[in-house]
């Protein structure tokens, strides 16, 4: 995004429509930077031993990868107007395959490889029934969203699978390329998760804002008619963008088992709303046509925050869920004037 | 007859952003007449019946029904006081019934429930009214055919104790046995007493149905409370009577290679079998009336639906038929007719509306957005795009400039032929005469352009040919600088001799 010329009068830039940008960075990114400094300055102040830590810091990101994640894939399937509401049961189905893939033994590569490749099938799968099915996307992932969850329960009779010492992993000191150091392994004293969580944020800015792909995704979705008139490839656009949904589920998926040292059928459950709530809050308006990168980012951080506060503050899990659900039905809420241009 | 008008319309100025739709427009109308609303498109007269049925608010003048003002931009308070509109997209539900309908959002009740019965025996009342017992108020709509969805509106109209009918271009999307039928229903309203409004483009329906007449031109009345009986070529001359100096360029010549080539292209009912040719450098209008299935050929040469039968061929080459992004490949362009929900891209920029139908170009692996936007720039400052600071988002615009970012954006593209629909409509006229010089300059650079436009006077005014298509076929052809108005209306719309042609038909 080129920066607007600095000598457009500000009075010029007029109706509720117009995206106000400052230098290149939307207002509503701008107040979410100031959101997440004031969530940390407030659990700095409430729990200042445990909170401003380096160690609670380093805690944060990690859980947070693994939505982050997926909310960098539901950006773009948001982009187009889409959703998807299956990408938690996904995540545990993928998680499973792979797990009895290697069970009782194999190898990180093969647990890896199965699980991204379960996870692009059942996105496939979505995809083919919204792009040429023509099935609406809320319809269509929810379906997906009780398919998903009920292979994962089938695979293993219900039960999960260990996957501790996959390659000589072990907590504590796992070895390097073990499936648990992707999980809880460290360069630099950084977690491996939160590598692969900012490469893939980075990937997906470029993807987004400096590739005709990208221009295409939010195009679909902004108006698709018009896209069509303009030679926008409307219904590839929409299938790939749920096949790389899939594919996102499955690295989160390996990096959920790979932090927990196991696969479970019941883990990933509610992570569609976290993840779409991440989005929200950043921006992407779920009616289609904007979409931001940054802002995902940065809603990832504003619930990784909010719930650590709330961790340690000692609010339970349930109370913890009301909250969740108030942030995203607020954040849409906010929108809602833009939307109903 | 005389006395107080039921609809008195004075002074009334209507302003959209950048466009003055209505500049002050007087008429009047009384109870038991019926009449006529003639104009060209764009002259107000969609503006004129939405101010006074309440959905637009006008900026100025005064509405007076039945000697009282009428509260403007309050549709509940136009309604209440018994006007009603009948629109020419018919609004009716078609999993909904008759009885559903007509009493849609004013179900009569009995306690909490629906008075089923009522609803039933009110409606086969009403239908029994207008002479069309024959529809049962069980009948879904869908079942119905046109004309009678339509006598279902004018019943819906009815139940709400209608004075002023309003009829938007009801004709349009009837064959001529149902145009009868409801002029009979017409005749039984004004002589209960209503007042019609009666807009229409066919010059022959005013003296069959109409008693008086008033022209709107540009937003002005052009004249009014003019006798039904008024020769036709009256009627037109004062339509088009608007003297502008210089609004049109010179007309391209243009005589290049074949560029476009349409064959026994079809998809039934709005096309049957059109054959045309477009030579690079010409402008070739295709004129015709509203539903005559100018903007379905467009979008079936353009590829975006799936014709019966019929071939398009670019220079020689046979396009895949429902394959628009083949057809931009091959050198097409097309700028639809509604600019803001297909054209265009509302809350994008300047820049990424014109790339967006060749972002290729700038894709070395990754997007170069510098060059991008320093491209459309140019070609925003090429067609005098106001403004062309292409950081600005489209919707902010004019619909004038608007339709500039939709031509900047074939020019980007170097496309060869340029599908035009409707290009300078809801555009003011010194924007429409920027437009037609770059719709010349084009076909001088070789461009072929194929223009659809209900405005004939500027068909004649840019078109190297003009071809009238009516009812799905092009039934006429003639130089742009031979064409007169009366003859394009004569082959425009349906045989004059309805009534022979009605018996024909029997």
């Amino acid at each position: 995004m080129t920066a607007g010329e600095s000598g457009a009068p500000a009075a010029a830039i007029k109706g509720a429509g117009a995206q106000r940008r400052l230098g290149g960075f939307a207002l509503q990114e701008y107040a979410l930077v100031i959101v997440v400094v004031l969530l940390f300055v407030a659990g700095a102040i409430l729990k200042p031993d445990s909170f401003p830590t380096w160690d609670n810091v380093r805690n944060m990101l990690t859980q947070a990868s693994v939505v982050g994640v997926l909310a960098m894939g539901m950006t773009f399937v948001i982009a187009t107007s889409g959703i998807d509401l299956s990408v938690g049961s996904v995540l545990a189905a993928a998680g499973m395959f792979g797990g009895i893939l290697v069970d009782p033994e194999g190898s990180t590569l093969v647990f890896i490889v199965g699980t991204l490749a379960f996870a692009t099938l059942l996105g496939t799968v979505n995809a083919i029934s919204i792009s040429y099915g023509r099935v609406v996307p809320f319809i269509a992932t929810l379906a997906m969203f009780s398919i998903a969850r009920g292979i994962a329960l089938l695979l293993n009779d219900k039960l999960p699978v260990s996957l501790l010492d996959l390659n000589g992993g072990s907590f504590g000191d796992p070895a390097a390329f073990s499936l648990l150091w992707f999980g809880t392994g460290r360069i630099l004293g950084i977690p491996i998760s939160v590598y692969v969580f900012l490469g893939i944020t980075l990937g997906a800015w470029v993807l987004l804002n400096r590739t005709r792909y990208g221009r295409f995704v939010v195009a679909v979705g902004g108006n698709r008619e018009a896209a069509r008139i303009a030679g926008v490839p409307v219904r590839r656009t929409i299938f790939t963008v749920y096949v790389l949904m899939g594919v996102l589920v499955g690295v989160a998926a390996v990096l959920l088992c790979a932090r927990l040292g196991s696969a479970s059928p019941v883990s990933g459950n509610l992570y569609e709303l976290d993840a779409i709530g991440a989005v929200v809050i950043g921006g992407t308006s779920l009616a289609g046509g904007r979409a931001s990168i940054v802002g995902t980012f940065l809603g990832v951080l504003t619930f990784a925050l909010i719930f650590s506060l709330m961790t340690q503050l000692d609010l339970s899990t349930e109370v913890q869920q009301v909250v969740k659900g108030a942030i995203v039905l607020g954040a849409v809420l906010l929108q809602r004037p833009e939307a109903r241009l | 007859m005389e006395g107080t008008p039921t609809l008195d319309v004075r002074g009334l100025v209507k302003e959209f952003p950048g466009v003055k739709a209505l500049k002050g427009v007087d008429f009047d109308v009384r109870a038991g007449e019926v009449h006529c609303l003639l104009g060209p498109n764009g002259a107000g007269k969609s503006t004129l019946i939405k101010c006074v049925s309440g959905v637009v608010e006008p900026t100025g003048g005064e509405i007076f029904l039945g000697g009282e003002p009428l509260p403007v931009g309050d549709p509940a308070a136009s309604l209440a006081r018994g006007v009603a509109t009948i629109y020419q997209e018919l609004d009716l539900v078609d999993e909904l019934t008759v009885a559903q309908s007509v009493f849609l959002a004013h179900e009569p009740r009995r306690g909490p429930f629906l008075d089923l019965d009522k609803m039933s025996r009110e409606t086969t009342a009403l239908l029994t009214r207008l002479g069309h017992e024959g529809i049962a108020p069980r009948a879904k709509i869908g079942s119905l055919r046109p004309a009678a969805q339509q006598i279902v509106s004018i019943a819906r109209a009815l139940s709400h104790d209608v004075r002023l009918l309003i009829m938007d271009e009801p004709s349009a999307i009837l064959d001529d046995g149902e145009i009868e039928t409801l002029f009979e229903v017409v005749r039984r309203l004004t002589a209960d007493g209503v007042a019609v409004v009666y807009i229409t483009h066919r010059l022959d329906e005013i003296r069959r149905i109409g008693n008086r007449v008033t022209v709107l031109s540009d937003g002005r009345t052009a004249a009014t409370g003019l006798p039904a009986g008024t020769p036709t070529d009256k009627l037109v001359e004062l339509m088009v009577g608007r003297a502008v100096e210089r609004l049109y360029p010179e007309r391209p010549t243009g005589h290049g290679d074949v560029v476009l080539e349409v064959r026994g292209l079809r998809r039934l009912p709005e096309v049957r079998s059109v054959s045309l040719e477009l030579r690079a450098g010409e402008v070739v209008g295709l004129g015709g009336l509203v539903g005559a299935g100018r903007t379905e050929l467009l979008r079936l040469i353009y590829g975006l639906d799936q014709p019966d039968e019929g071939e398009v061929y670019v220079d020689g080459t046979r396009l895949p038929p429902d394959r628009a992004d083949r057809a931009i490949e091959a050198g097409l362009g097309f700028a639809p007719e509604d600019r803001k929900s297909q054209g265009l891209l509302l809350d994008w920029s300047l820049t990424k509306n014109v790339s967006l139908a060749d972002l290729g170009r700038f894709q070395r692996g990754l997007l170069n957005v510098r060059a991008e936007r320093s491209a459309a720039e140019e070609h925003l400052r090429a067609l005098q795009t106001v403004p062309d600071d292409p950081d600005r988002i489209v919707r902010e615009l004019s619909g004038g400039n608007q339709q500039k970012v939709v031509l900047a954006r074939w020019l980007l593209r170097r496309c060869r032929v340029l599908l035009l629909d409707e290009p300078t409509r809801g555009v003011d006229v010194a924007t429409k005469a920027e437009l037609y010089r770059v719709i010349t300059d084009l076909a001088a650079e070789g461009l072929a352009v194929l223009v659809v436009s209900s405005e004939l006077e500027e068909l004649m005014g840019i078109c190297t040919r003009i071809l009238v298509m009516r009812e799905g076929e092009l039934v006429f052809e003639i130089e742009g600088s031979r064409a007169t108005e009366q003859e394009l209306l004569r082959y425009a719309v349906v045989p004059t001799d309805t009534e022979d042609f009605v018996e024909e038909v029997r």
